[in-house]
């Protein structure tokens, strides 16, 4: 762990709310090495957006996080806002979920672009804006100099997501958070923007942290993959062994959820019973309510987090029934 | 960006013609007339008189004379005042309503902005509060309470400030210009407060914080355009709200502008200088509201996209 | 029938709104006072033995003694003060709730059945709405009370004829996204007439946005009637009217601030509360717009 890029210890991020607080992420600890892709995957609800949403101080009001964000040295989750906005925008960028919105809708696209570049490496404009323009056509924006000087209502939705791209390349950040990229996005080119992402993250040995529900999404692009529900880290493996051989009861049911081309015959996709439940401090496993295999001290007891050495190397997962034989 | 421009025109210059023609038949239709009530004249007078005013005319022709006049921006003579034209009551009067309305547009604009901004930063704080407050007073007491009342206070009780009049210079015009400008102050804070708290909320204001650029360059470049924008559309109405005000300002501060003008000359029926006054009302609020959108426009690029 | 057509969010969602309402403490604090207020100027003259027209000339100018039976003095015809304001309170509030009322049904049928009809009437209807939302507001009330031929009838419509416009513009807006919906598509599909569609499933579901904007009507009406009464265009002697009253009230200010304080203050109050309601009600409407 002496290469680790990124070290979360213990995350819990708390709102409060009128009817009390509510714990979205609870006790979450993760790794990241230099260039490595990592997936985190898990329903609405598991928290797994605001963990970024920590890591860049952009929290709602209501939002409190704690713990420790270990980013080249620095611990984000304590910095003052002067020091982590020289930490944001340019080690550390960010990617979010509605390219529609996530765009100033005054500002021309090219001017968006190199307001980053102006402010973290000191570029005067003209300089700024070219090499603005050097990242669109690099995100195969046609025309990129003619594009730059448009507004972003005049781009598609898969055009605009790739100049979000762009913008969070740009100051050649050692690590990318990106926010469910896609959902938003028509299917036909969902995978298009996802390939250039990591084809761009590759060339610049960019990390990259991927949050989304879809693991399709996470077998194509993902070194490794964190399982997360109701805020706590359920599984972590690599990504090609997660598919095969899933430890945590959760996964093996979120994994009998997704369709795949071998088991098109089947009449039925599998479905998780019941519904997650929500917020509130849990004492026992939170999948204990809709768990097939649960025991009775799943309910009482907290499975801790273990290293699953018997299922292969960087495995860990929370889970009573694994890990014991 | 001119194809913009030329359609907000056309749509002004119909409105204009709509109000053009609305008024003269309204004065037409209405009842009485100037020299209907409270003279006895005699058959001749009566002809002469609607002969000079061309009354005697089918009215088609009037219209098409009126019509003509207003092309050329000649009113012709007021029925109360016979000495003056329309035009030179109007000249008489305009100065001291533009003064007063410009400094009650500059003086709103600048409070109010900065009311609603330091709300919506510090929410909950006592400039929060302090605005909100002003907020409420400004929009549910009339000008004509609230002024009364401050004429009572400064004028009469304090002797700080005229009662009212035009004749002591600046001192003349800060009553009037405060009170005009409280309802306006009023509504810009609470436009701007609700606005500001909406823009920060938008998913661009997030992508520019996440850029770390820091707190004052989001704000000055990203937030403040999206937010200001509502609150440059009041202008219009604003403009709407100021015509209102000033007509009241100018009977409670006996100011002799064009609102108290207008007022004399509805009551007395002087139907051309009415016709003036409002023609002349219409064309500024047009105006203001054209502005308005080009202004808009310029600073949001989906509205100069419009069609 | 047709009730069964309408998407699920009548009643419950209703009470749920109205429940929200009664949690804001300044918006029933304001209805109460409203209430109050109303009450006193419907019922308050009966406990008199005169009319707020009748001249006491035993007592002409009395100050505000708080004696029987002139509380708040006379004024200077030895008219009972209090009686005259409340009378006018009277005038100004039936024409207030009266006039929001008529100009709010104008305003939702017009609208109503241009975003349901659509094309080109839509296009006319809306060019009509937009040149008169052109004209500067007040010199349209003054030239249409001058058409009318002055009097409580001739302000009245004038008032209304200028502030159908506003709710016309939103209603439209919300009917033209309803007329797309699959509940007004089945009920054209099954047969309902249009105007039929316009007033049982346009109309009901217009009705939460109406509420809002119609009772930000209601202190404005009050406010255009004063207004003009005050100018001495609207309501006249001896009838009295809150903004006849703070006329009179305002040309003898220099001598007695009460003829002023009385009504002015009784229809701030008036505008506050109504203020504060409206304020409660758009925020129970749509609470994420705080």
């Amino acid at each position: 762990m002496t290469d680790s890029l990124l070290s979360i210890r213990d995350l819990t991020v708390r709102f409060r709310l009128p009817q009390g607080e509510t714990v979205a992420v609870d006790g979450v600890s993760l790794d990241l090495s230099p260039g490595e892709v990592l997936g985190i995957v898990g329903e609405s609800g598991s928290g797994k957006s605001q963990i970024l949403y920590a890591m860049m101080g952009l929290l709602a009001a209501n939002g409190r996080a704690s713990g420790q964000v270990s980013f080249q040295g620095q611990n984000l989750l304590a910095l003052p806002p002067g020091d982590l906005d020289r930490v944001r925008g340019d080690a550390l960028s960010m990617i979010f979920q509605d390219p529609m919105t996530s765009l100033n809708p005054y500002m021309r696209v090219g001017d968006q672009l190199a307001e980053g570049l102006i402010v973290h490496k000191g570029m005067a404009g003209t300089q700024a804006r070219a090499e603005a323009v050097r990242m669109l056509d690099r995100v195969r924006i046609p025309d990129a100099a003619a594009r730059a000087r448009r507004f972003p209502h005049e781009f598609s939705g898969g055009m605009r997501q790739r100049v979000m791209i762009a913008m969070a390349l740009l100051a050649k950040p050692r690590l990318l958070l990106a926010d469910e990229p896609t959902t938003a996005l028509d299917v036909t080119i969902q995978a298009q923007v996802l390939d250039l992402m990591a084809e761009l993250g590759r060339e610049t040995g960019t990390a990259i942290i991927l949050v989304t529900h879809d693991l399709g999404v996470v077998a194509r692009l993902c070194d490794r993959v964190v399982v997360l529900y109701g805020g706590r880290v359920m599984e972590e493996a690599p990504a090609e062994v997660l598919f095969d051989a899933p430890a945590h009861p959760y996964t093996r049911g979120l994994l009998a959820a997704m369709p795949r081309l071998e088991t098109a015959l089947t009449p039925r996709l599998g479905t998780i019973p019941g519904t997650p439940r929500s917020g509130g401090a849990v004492t026992g496993c939170p999948f204990v309510d809709r768990c097939e295999v649960r025991l009775p001290r799943c309910a009482t007891d907290r499975p801790p987090l273990r290293d699953l050495t018997a299922f292969g190397p960087g495995r860990r997962a929370a889970c009573h029934l694994t890990g014991v034989s | 960006m001119l194809r913009f421009i030329g359609k907000r025109l056309w749509h002004g210059g119909l409105t204009l013609a709509a109000l053009v023609t609305l008024t003269f038949f309204v004065m037409r239709l209405a009842p009485g007339g100037p020299f209907s009530r409270n003279r006895k004249i005699s058959p001749e007078v009566q002809a002469n008189i609607e002969a000079a005013f061309h009354l005697d005319e089918p009215i088609w022709q009037q219209f098409g004379r009126f019509v003509w006049g207003v092309l050329r921006l000649d009113l012709g003579p007021s029925t109360r005042h016979r000495d003056y034209s329309v035009n030179d009551l109007i000249a008489s009067g305009l100065p001291y309503s533009l003064t007063i309305g410009f400094w009650a547009v500059v003086v709103a604009a600048m409070v109010g902005v900065a009311l609603g901004l330091a709300g919506a930063l510090r929410r909950n704080s006592a400039t929060d509060y302090l605005a909100g407050i002003v907020g409420v007073v400004g929009i549910a007491i009339p000008i004509f309470v609230i002024g009364p009342l401050l004429q009572a206070t400064f004028a009469l009780r304090l002797d700080w400030l005229p009662v009212g009049g035009i004749n002591n210079g600046w001192h003349s015009l800060i009553l009037p210009v405060v009170v005009l400008a409280l309802p306006n102050i009023a509504y810009i804070s609470r436009l701007t407060r609700t606005s500001m708290i909406e823009t920060q909320r938008e998913n661009y204001i997030r992508t520019a914080r996440a850029k770390g650029i820091g707190w004052r360059r989001v704000l000055w470049r990203h937030t403040l355009t999206g937010a200001l924008l509502p609150v440059i559309a009041y202008l219009g109405p604003a403009t709407a709200a100021i015509i209102t005000g000033s007509i009241l300002i100018e009977t409670i501060f006996a100011v002799p502008g064009i609102g108290r003008h207008f007022v004399d000359a509805a009551l007395n029926r002087d139907y051309p200088l009415v016709m003036g006054i409002t023609l002349l009302y219409g064309g500024i609020l047009i105006l203001f509201n054209i502005a308005t959108d080009v202004i808009r426009a310029v600073l949001d690029p989906r509205i100069r996209n419009e069609r | 029938m047709s009730v069964d057509l309408a998407p699920p969010r009548g009643i419950s969602t209703f009470a749920l709104q109205l429940r929200r309402f009664r949690q804001n403490g300044l918006s029933m604090a304001s209805v109460v006072v409203l209430a109050a207020i109303v009450a006193l100027c419907f019922l308050g003259p009966l406990a008199f033995p005169f009319t707020g027209e009748d001249a006491d000339f035993d007592f002409i100018s009395a100050p505000a003694t708080f004696s029987w039976p002139h509380l708040f003095g006379t004024d200077d015809f030895g008219r009972d003060l209090l009686v005259r304001v409340l009378e006018g309170g009277q005038v100004s509030l039936t024409i207030g709730f009266l006039g929001a009322l008529v100009a709010g049904v104008i305003g939702v049928l017009y609208g109503a059945a241009a975003g349901y009809v659509g094309g080109r009437a839509d296009g006319l209807m809306m060019r009509v709405v937009e040149i008169l939302y052109g004209f500067p507001y007040v010199i349209l009330v003054i030239l249409l009370s001058l058409l009318f031929g002055g009097g409580n009838i001739a302000l009245f419509a004038a008032i209304v004829f200028t502030l159908w416009l506003t709710p016309a513009v939103i209603v439209r807006a919300q009917a033209q996204s309803l007329a797309q919906r699959e509940f007004v598509q089945a009920a054209r599909a099954g047969g309902m007439t249009g105007p039929a569609i316009v007033l049982q499933h346009i109309v009901p579901n217009c009705m939460s946005i109406v509420i809002v904007y119609g009772s930000l009507l209601v202190p404005e009406v009050i406010l255009s009637e004063s207004f003009l009464s005050f100018l001495g265009i609207g309501i006249k002697e001896p009838q009295a009217s809150w903004g006849n009253l703070i006329q009179t009230g305002t040309a003898a200010m220099d001598t007695d601030l009460r003829l002023l304080l009385l009504p002015g203050g009784l229809l701030a109050t008036v505008l506050l509360c109504l203020n504060f309601i409206a304020d409660g009600l758009r925020d129970a409407f749509n609470p994420n717009d705080r």
